[in-house]
């Protein structure tokens, strides 16, 4: 499966943030996408998830079925500040996603998708308004997995989750990763290189790949540092 | 579209409910009685879910009574003589406006965020249920108003029954309509405020007709209603077409009013407050000489022009127009003059009213929340008493230099009614200039103090203190009501001007001493 970027660019107003970006992203395969403060990795992603106008591009899914203009069903969004509907406990929220969503969705055992979250039976049955940023973000994260959708798109996924739950999430995408494109933002080079397959680096407006081969972690931290700083011999 | 419908229906409730629930924890008593675990109480949510029903029921029940009931009156002070074709004028060209204005399908909700971006639920099927549930609970409640209301009204079946109709039809090609525009030119007409205030007022005059005996007849009503009925198919068949409801839904960008504002008043608050672009960039010259937390405050008071310096500009421009009315009517007329100046004598206590309503105390410190302490309450050396305090002393007195100037054109207007409806008197002059000058500060303490001493907010900028929103509706009760107190100016000034006087003392005080303690985040 493949998610193929022609072509796009966004500018708001004067200032151009993305320019005549073409990229080809594969399953398989978990994405880092780094970039300094400001560069434009969440209008990346509003673009991609259609939450934004953009001035030119396509975007193609290529799987079982052809290739196709991308769908936004196809996308789960994970956004880093999570929007969970606040007078709804954990429980009631998922029951009614899985209810909603039951045609989608194989698995409609509630309790095993708490426990993939390790949310305990107390929190179940407590109102998300009273959740932590951390706790809403895992229900956030947990619906756009169950929901299954080709192609996963995380903005600082991991930041606010517990050290444990962090751990289990980063094996819950590993899992996914063969199914699904997943594309993951992060500011922490350490955990981009840990759990991504391949580091994508938003600079000047475009993605670059940034190519590891034949390079040991410290010269391949080295080499994309030293991208990001935009020095001459990166 | 019945089993989304359902499903919405069905979460929409379970949320009312938790909500009920949520504020009823906050309140003293039920705080200990009602502990968390009735989330999970099956039965007891039940009882409370009926409760909770009814009383959404009969608060849209009567807020549509409300509706019939403004236009009943409306159509009393345009032409009571001919009430019954004033009330079918107005509700008809009502109708008209919910036809531009009502826009069930394109306005932005959490609710609809919530169903169609997290719940996943199908946009079309949802919206389209959410639209048609709509229209038949306007329709049960218009046959249900007209029921009620002909009793008063005496309208023959004929009409009634094309009022009832007419609504139902006219707003399903509205929403259409609204679909069409925003596809055309990629925003919602309602935005474009040019073209919404010409309708809305060209619309609003006339329904003033009446007022001439000219009313919308029968066979209009009826015209209206036939094209209605065979246009709306068009519409139906139109809106059963559009594909892409949850792109348009997307593109309205909801995620952000739902992401940072949680609460629509929390919003609009955000919105009263925020800094206009233009006062962004401070000019030198006003910096100049300044250090430390004065520099801070100018900058702060500079930034938020717009709602202090231009709207006591505002205020006072609107002030002096209405003194020169007056100033005009007591040059040979008798009983404006009598008027104005038995008001002098007697009716001194209205401004106690009046200063309340044009003090930005209220607004101020909501900015100076929104902008400035809401991230700075978070460092520990914002919070040290000496600079709490010397902070607050800054504000305090720029606050009462804002709002001096309409007490200059107060003091000014006054001073030239009583030289021309009573006569040169100095004391009197003077006693009331003090007594304006009092009024002033005391409100530019009062909202200081409290908010320095109450500090309503919490992180997400909502109310949490219900002691605060007590004592503004009790400021608002006696402010109203003061102007009822009946004393002679001499009692009212030296009154007013001791009160302020030891209030503000005492304030003060309260400020110096508790406010390190109180001056935080909920």
């Amino acid at each position: 499966m493949q998610l193929e970027i022609i072509n796009l660019s966004k500018s708001f107003g004067t200032k151009e943030v993305l320019k005549n970006i073409d990229f080809t992203f594969e399953s398989g395969k978990i994405y880092g996408l780094i970039g300094r403060n400001g560069v434009g990795k969440t209008t990346f992603f509003n673009s991609l998830n259609e939450d934004i106008d953009i001035d030119s591009g396509y975007f193609y899914l290529e799987d079982e079925y052809g290739r196709n203009r991308l769908d936004i069903k196809d996308i789960g969004y994970v956004i880093s500040t999570p929007v969970v509907p606040e007078f709804l406990t954990a429980k009631e929220f998922l029951e009614f996603f899985l209810e909603i969503n039951k045609d989608k969705i194989i698995n409609k055992d509630i309790n095993y998708y708490f426990n993939l979250v390790k949310i305990s039976k107390e929190d179940q049955n407590k109102l998300l308004r009273d959740f932590s940023h951390g706790m809403k973000n895992k229900m956030q994260i947990l619906i756009n997995i169950i929901s299954n959708p080709k192609i996963i798109l995380l903005d600082e996924p991991l930041t606010s989750l517990d050290i444990v739950v962090q751990e289990d999430m980063k094996k819950l995408f590993k899992d996914l990763k063969k199914d699904h494109i997943i594309i993951f933002s992060t500011h922490i080079l350490e955990l981009a290189m840990d759990l991504c397959d391949e580091i994508v680096i938003l600079n000047h407006k475009k993605l670059e790949q940034i190519e590891k081969r034949n390079l040991n972690t410290k010269k391949y931290k080295d080499k994309i540092i030293a991208t990001l700083k935009d020095e001459k011999n990166a | 579209m019945l089993n989304t419908l359902l499903m919405s229906l069905k979460i929409d409730q379970t949320y009312s409910l938790n909500a009920f629930i949520y504020n009823l924890r906050k309140l003293p008593v039920f705080k200990d009685l009602v502990t968390e675990d009735i989330y999970k109480s099956k039965r007891l949510k039940q009882i409370i879910r009926i409760i909770v029903n009814i009383y959404a029921l009969l608060k849209t029940v009567l807020l549509h009574f409300i509706y019939f009931l403004a236009i009943y009156f409306l159509a009393y002070l345009i032409n009571k003589n001919a009430l019954s074709k004033t009330f079918v004028h107005i509700y008809f060209l009502f109708t008209i406006i919910g036809f531009f204005i009502n826009n069930k399908l394109l306005n932005t909700s959490s609710k609809k965020y919530f169903s169609i971006i997290i719940f996943q639920m199908n946009a079309k099927k949802f919206l389209q249920s959410y639209l048609v549930s709509n229209l038949f609970k306007y329709l049960a409640l218009n046959i249900l108003s007209f029921f009620i209301f002909n009793y008063y009204l005496n309208l023959s079946l004929n009409t009634i029954i094309i009022l009832i109709l007419l609504p139902f039809f006219m707003r399903i090609i509205g929403e259409a309509l609204n679909i069409i525009f925003y596809k055309k030119y990629s925003y919602i007409w309602l935005n474009n405020y040019f073209l919404y205030f010409t309708i809305l007022i060209s619309i609003l005059l006339l329904s003033l007709l009446p007022i001439k005996n000219i009313f919308v007849n029968d066979t209009l009503l009826f015209i209206t209603l036939l094209l209605s009925i065979i246009l709306s198919p068009i519409f139906i068949i139109y809106l059963c077409n559009v594909q892409d409801y949850k792109l348009i839904y997307k593109k309205l960008n909801t995620k952000n009013m739902v992401m940072s504002k949680d609460t629509s008043l929390a919003y609009s608050r955000q919105q009263m407050v925020e800094v206009k672009n233009k006062d962004i960039n401070i000019s030198n010259k006003k910096l100049k000489n300044k250090k430390g937390y004065d520099l801070f405050n100018t900058i702060f008071f500079e930034r938020h022009k717009e709602i202090l310096l231009r709207s006591a500009k505002k205020y006072s421009l609107v002030l002096g127009i209405i003194y020169v009315i007056l100033i005009i009517l007591s040059f040979n007329n008798g009983t404006a003059v009598k008027t104005i100046s038995s008001f002098f004598f007697k009716n001194l206590g209205c401004f106690i009213l009046i200063m309340y309503l044009i003090n930005r105390g209220a607004i101020v410190t909501q900015a100076m929340f929104f902008n400035c302490d809401h991230a700075m309450l978070r460092y520990n050396f914002y919070r040290e008493p000496k600079v709490l305090l010397n902070l607050f002393k800054k504000r305090l007195t720029t606050l009462i230099k804002v709002n001096l100037l309409p007490v200059f054109v107060i003091i000014l207007g006054n001073s030239i009614l009583i030289f021309l409806t009573i006569g040169n008197n100095i004391l009197m002059y003077l006693l009331i200039a003090l007594y304006i000058i009092a009024l002033s500060i005391f409100f530019s303490v009062h909202y200081l103090v409290m908010y320095y001493l109450l500090q309503p907010y919490n992180s997400e900028m909502q109310m949490k203190r219900p002691s605060y929103s007590l004592i503004s509706i009790i400021t608002y009760i006696v402010c109203f009501y003061a102007t009822g107190i009946s004393l002679s100016y001499l009692k009212i000034s030296v009154l007013g001007i001791i009160f302020t006087v030891i209030y503000s003392v005492i304030a003060l005080y309260l400020v110096n001493k508790y406010s390190c303690r109180t001056f935080k985040i909920n």
